[in-house]
C-alpha cells in the first residue's frame, strides 16, 4: 500500500467521523437535556432513590466503589458484552448463510421458511426456561437466546436483498453464460449488501435484548443478572446503572456495524436532512 | 467482494478467539465435578457455599463444585431428576410430592430446622388471621415451594385452596409486587423481611409464619437422585461434610460470610447481613444445638410425609423411601447459639 493510499484511507475515516459528529450532535444534546431534566425532577421533588434514582446516583453506583456493595461491574459488563457480541456474530453468519441457502434452492425455501416463521412466533420469554432445562446455565444458553431474538430480521432482509436484482440484469448475465455461483457472488450478494446491513443493524439491538433476557433467567453473571438481583432486594440505583451500560453497548454495536457498512460500501451516502 | 471477504475472515477469527476463551477449563483432573443447584436467586442463606468455595474446603475434599443459581424448588426437583444437577436445594415436601409423580429424588440433609414459609401483606388490607386469605390475590412464582405446598397449608388452616387467585410473578418481583399492591398477599420466606421493609414501612407490613399455625413440615433441604446415591455415595458424604462445616462457620461469622458472598455476587452487604441474621433464627433449636446442623428428625420427616399424604397427594411409598440420612457428617457440626 502506498503512502498516498494510506493517507486517502485515513482521510475517509476522518471524514466519516466528522459526518457522524455533524449528523448526531443534535441527538446528543437532546439526550443530555433529557438526563438534566431527570436529575432536576428527582432533586426538586425529593424522589426516593428506591423509586427513581437520579442519573448522577446511577453513575455514582457505576463508577465509584460503594461502601456496602461490590457490584464487580467489570466482570458483569464483560460477560454481557461477550454474550451479545458472540450472539450477534453467530446470528449474522448463520442468518446470512441460511438466507443464501433459501434463495439458492426453492426446495430449501419451502422446507425452512415455514419453520423459521413458526420459531419466530414463539415468545422468547416462554422458550428461555425450556432452553435452560435442556442446556443448563452458561454462555451457550444465552448465545442461543440472543440468536433466537435476532436471526429472523437478518434472514428476511438478506433474502429480500438477494431477490431484489432487476430481471434485465439477470437476463443479461445468464445470456453471458454466468454460472449460478457466479450469479450469486458477482450479482446477488453485492446487490443484497444494503439489505444485509439493515438486517444486521436491527440484529444489534435484538441481540442485546436476547442476552439480557437470557441473563434474567439462565445466568449468575451479567448486567441482566445485576438487574434481577437488585430488583429482588429493592436496590434500585444499580438497575439504572446497568440500563445505561446496556444502552451504550447496544448503541456502540450499532455504530460499529454502520462503520463497517460505510467501509464496505463507501458509495452509499449517509442520509442527510435537507 | 474482497472487502466482504476480509471482513468475514476477521469475524471468523474473532469468533474463534472469543469461543476459545469463553469456557476455560481451570480444574485439575483429581477433583470430582459436582453441579450444585441453589433453590433461588442469591440470598443470605446461600453464603455458606461461597464460604466453603473461598476457603478451599470443597477443593480440600476433592470436589470441584459448580454453584448454580436456582429457579425454585420445583425446578430443583426437575433438574435433579433430569441429571442437570447432582445436588440441589428444595423445600422438603416438593421432592416427596414429585416422587409420587415418578421423580427419583431423595432428601439427604436438612437446612432450616424451623419452617420459614411466610405470607406478607399490607396491614390495611384487612387481613387479620390466616383464614382471611380466602378470596385474596396471591402473587407467587409458578415453581415456588410456597405455591406447591399451599394446598397442604390451606387445608390445615381451614381455607379452601382454590379460594385464592394466584398471580404469576418473577421471583425477583416479590417485593415490588406487594409494594405496588399488585396482589393482596405475597408468599416469601420470613428471611425476606429486610427487603420488604425497604419498600414498606415496618408498622404497615403484616406477616404470618406458617410454622406458627401448625405447619410443621421440614423446609429447605438438600436433595439428590437415587442414581447419584447409588453411584457416588462418597461424593455426597464429602459434600455434606463441607457444607455443614460451612454452615457452622457462617452462623458464627455472619458478617464475614456476607463479605465473602459479596465477592461472588453483586449484593448490598448491609441488606444481606440483615437477611442472614433473620435466617439464623431457623437454626436456633435444641436439635441443632445438641445433635447437629442438618439432622433429619424421624418424627419431623414423618410429619412432612403425612402433610403431603393427607393434604396434597396420597403417597404409595413408605416414608423411608423419601430420605436417606446416611450421608450426614459423623460427628455432626453443632450450632452453639
Amino acid at each position: 500500500m502506498t503512502k498516498k493510499t494510506t493517507f486517502n484511507r485515513i482521510e475517509i475515516v476522518w471524514n466519516y467521523i466528522l459526518k457522524i459528529v455533524k449528523k448526531n450532535y443534535r441527538p446528543v444534546l437532546v439526550i443530555l437535556g433529557f438526563f438534566l431534566i431527570w436529575e432536576l425532577i428527582v432533586r426538586i421533588f425529593n424522589i426516593s432513590e428506591l423509586v427513581l434514582p437520579s442519573p448522577s446516583c446511577a453513575l455514582d453506583h457505576l463508577f465509584n466503589a460503594q461502601p456496602d456493595a461490590n457490584y464487580n461491574w467489570g466482570v458483569h459488563i464483560g460477560v454481557t458484552i461477550k454474550e451479545f457480541v458472540l450472539g450477534f456474530l453467530f446470528t449474522a453468519v448463520f442468518g446470512i448463510f441460511i438466507a443464501i441457502i433459501v434463495v439458492w434452492s426453492k426446495t430449501m425455501e419451502h422446507v425452512l421458511m415455514p419453520a423459521f416463521v413458526f420459531i419466530n412466533s414463539l415468545p422468547i420469554i416462554a422458550l428461555a426456561p425450556i432452553i435452560l432445562l435442556w442446556l443448563g446455565y452458561g454462555l451457550k444458553t444465552n448465545i442461543l437466546i440472543a440468536f433466537l431474538c435476532g436471526f429472523f430480521p437478518v434472514v428476511i432482509n438478506t433474502i429480500a436483498g438477494l431477490e431484489s436484482v432487476e430481471d434485465d440484469l439477470l437476463d443479461l448475465v445468464n445470456y453471458l453464460g454466468a454460472s449460478k455461483f457466479q450469479l450469486f457472488t458477482k450479482i446477488r450478494i453485492p446487490n443484497a449488501l444494503p439489505y444485509i446491513f439493515s438486517g444486521l443493524k436491527i440484529c444489534t439491538t435484538m441481540s442485546v435484548v436476547g442476552a439480557i433476557v437470557g441473563e434474567f433467567i439462565a445466568s449468575d453473571k451479567g448486567l441482566g443478572y445485576i438487574i434481577i438481583n437488585s430488583q429482588y432486594t429493592m436496590d434500585t440505583p444499580p438497575i439504572f446503572s446497568a440500563l445505561m451500560v446496556i444502552s451504550v453497548a447496544g448503541g456502540g454495536m450499532y455504530m460499529i456495524v454502520s462503520f463497517i457498512e460505510h467501509l464496505i460500501m463507501p458509495w452509499m451516502p449517509l442520509s442527510e436532512k435537507k | 467482494m474482497k472487502k466482504v471477504g476480509l471482513v468475514l475472515v476477521l469475524v471468523l477469527v474473532s469468533c474463534t478467539m472469543l469461543f476459545a476463551n469463553a469456557e476455560a477449563e481451570t480444574q485439575t483432573q483429581e477433583l470430582e465435578k459436582v453441579d450444585f443447584l441453589l433453590n433461588w436467586k442469591i440470598t443470605g442463606d446461600h453464603a455458606p457455599y461461597y464460604v466453603a468455595l473461598e476457603k478451599g474446603w470443597f477443593k480440600d475434599a476433592g470436589l470441584d463444585v459448580n454453584i448454580i443459581v436456582g429457579q425454585g424448588s420445583g425446578y430443583s426437583v426437575q433438574a435433579i431428576d433430569s441429571a442437570k444437577a447432582d445436588i440441589a436445594i428444595s423445600d422438603a415436601p416438593v421432592p416427596i410430592t414429585n416422587r409420587q409423580k415418578g421423580a427419583d429424588v431423595k432428601i439427604i440433609g436438612i437446612i432450616f430446622d424451623k419452617h420459614p414459609n411466610c405470607c406478607w401483606f399490607w396491614k390495611d388490607s384487612g387481613i387479620k388471621t390466616p383464614q382471611d386469605l380466602a378470596g385474596k390475590t396471591i402473587a407467587v412464582p409458578a415453581t415456588d415451594g410456597h405455591k406447591i405446598m399451599w394446598p397442604a397449608f390451606a387445608k390445615q388452616i381451614g381455607v379452601d385452596p382454590d379460594s385464592v387467585t394466584f398471580v404469576n410473578i418473577d421471583p425477583a418481583a416479590k417485593v415490588s409486587a406487594l409494594a405496588s399492591k399488585r396482589a393482596d398477599v405475597v408468599f416469601e420466606l420470613y428471611s425476606g423481611k429486610p427487603f420488604f421493609e425497604k419498600a414498606i414501612p415496618a408498622d404497615e407490613l403484616g406477616n404470618f409464619i406458617w410454622s406458627d399455625y401448625g405447619f410443621n413440615a421440614y423446609a429447605h433441604s438438600y436433595i439428590t437422585s437415587d442414581k447419584t446415591i447409588e453411584e457416588r455415595p462418597e461424593m455426597l458424604k464429602k459434600f455434606l461434610d463441607v457444607v455443614y462445616r460451612a454452615w457452622q462457620y457462617t452462623l458464627e461469622n455472619p458478617v464475614e460470610a456476607i463479605d465473602i458472598l459479596a465477592e461472588y455476587h453483586p449484593i448490598n452487604k448491609d441488606d444481606y447481613v440483615a437477611n442472614l441474621e433473620t435466617v439464623m433464627a431457623f437454626f436456633q433449636t435444641d436439635r441443632y444445638k445438641n445433635i447437629g446442623i442438618g439432622y433429619i428428625d424421624p418424627q419431623r420427616i414423618q410429619d412432612t410425609y403425612d402433610l403431603v399424604d393427607q393434604y396434597q397427594n396420597e403417597l404409595s411409598f413408605p416414608v423411608e423411601d423419601c430420605y436417606d440420612n446416611s450421608f450426614l457428617p459423623d460427628p455432626m457440626y453443632k450450632y452453639n447459639f
